[in-house]
């Protein structure tokens, strides 16, 4: 159960960090004004922070099901 | 920045101090409280930037000054200036017929519901034809221009219905049997090899 909270826990730093790194990546997009903004924005940033909300929703799932694996 | 841009920027940095707490102390989510304030600012806040980020590049795109931010596009955007009657960009942009920070998106973009994603798209493959490929020269529309971005404005409008010579291929028009700008009658487009030759209207001179 422990190492599991761990994992949670790494899940969410991974989580926030990719997040962080995504939304510095769109700042900069944003204040950039050139055509190739949008393409840093579409295929890093936003790549970056919908990977973070991949693992922040997957924390979730883990969570979830850690009593269900104790049942079984 | 524009005011828009500010506060996109100010929920950004707001996301931003709220996943940091989470990357120093994860302990927080241990209460419900926690697990809330996890929930908005690891995956509300943050899909909230992406669609205001997204949101802010396409009205962005639509700009004319962000249409000739492309060095291949630079003489696209001096021949708006060019000061000639017969130059249909030209006189639509000087005259306001069309929005001029508009003026590009104005009579290119695609009038359908996709539309503003198709041309993003189109746009990304422009993109890597300057950057990884080579642009062509001349700089040709796909499929050629089409009536359609003429009548959306022009269509329904008296002085274009009740011309005598648009009345009569009328149907030729709206069925793009016959061209606008490429079948003899409003040639003069944008002239961008030779623009540097023309003469040009300097705005308040």
């Amino acid at each position: 159960m422990k190492l599991r909270a761990i994992g949670i826990q790494r899940f969410l730093q991974v989580s926030s960090g990719l997040i962080i790194l995504g939304l510095l990546v769109e700042i900069v997009s944003l204040v950039w004004f050139h055509p190739l903004a949008f393409v840093l924005f579409a295929f890093v940033g936003a790549m970056l922070i919908g990977l973070g909300i991949v693992v922040y929703l997957a924390s979730l799932v883990l969570a979830v099901s850690a009593p269900a694996e104790n049942r079984g | 920045m524009t005011g828009a841009t500010g506060i996109l920027v100010a929920l950004i940095v707001l996301t931003i101090v709220l996943a940091a707490v989470f990357l120093l102390r994860t302990s927080i989510t241990v209460g419900i409280t926690g697990k809330i304030l996890a929930f908005v600012a690891l995956c509300i806040l943050p899909a909230l930037c992406i669609d205001a980020g997204m949101s802010m590049h396409m009205q962005r795109s639509e700009q004319t000054k962000f249409c000739i931010s492309c060095h291949s596009m630079e003489n696209y955007g001096k021949s708006l200036y060019v000061d000639d009657p017969k130059a249909i960009p030209a006189q639509h942009f000087q005259n306001h017929r069309v929005p001029p920070d508009m003026a590009c998106y104005a009579c290119h973009t695609d009038y359908t519901i996709y539309g503003p994603m198709k041309d993003k798209l189109k746009g990304i493959t422009r993109i890597y034809l300057q950057y990884v490929s080579t642009p062509p020269n001349p700089i040709t529309i796909p499929g050629g221009f089409k009536n359609a971005q003429c009548l959306h404005c022009h269509a329904g409008a008296r002085s274009f219905e009740e011309n005598p010579v648009h009345a009569a291929i009328m149907s030729s028009l709206t069925s793009n049997q016959l061209s606008c700008v490429s079948s003899g009658c409003h040639d003069t487009v944008h002239s961008a090899s030779e623009v540097d030759h023309l003469k040009m209207w300097r705005p308040g001179q």
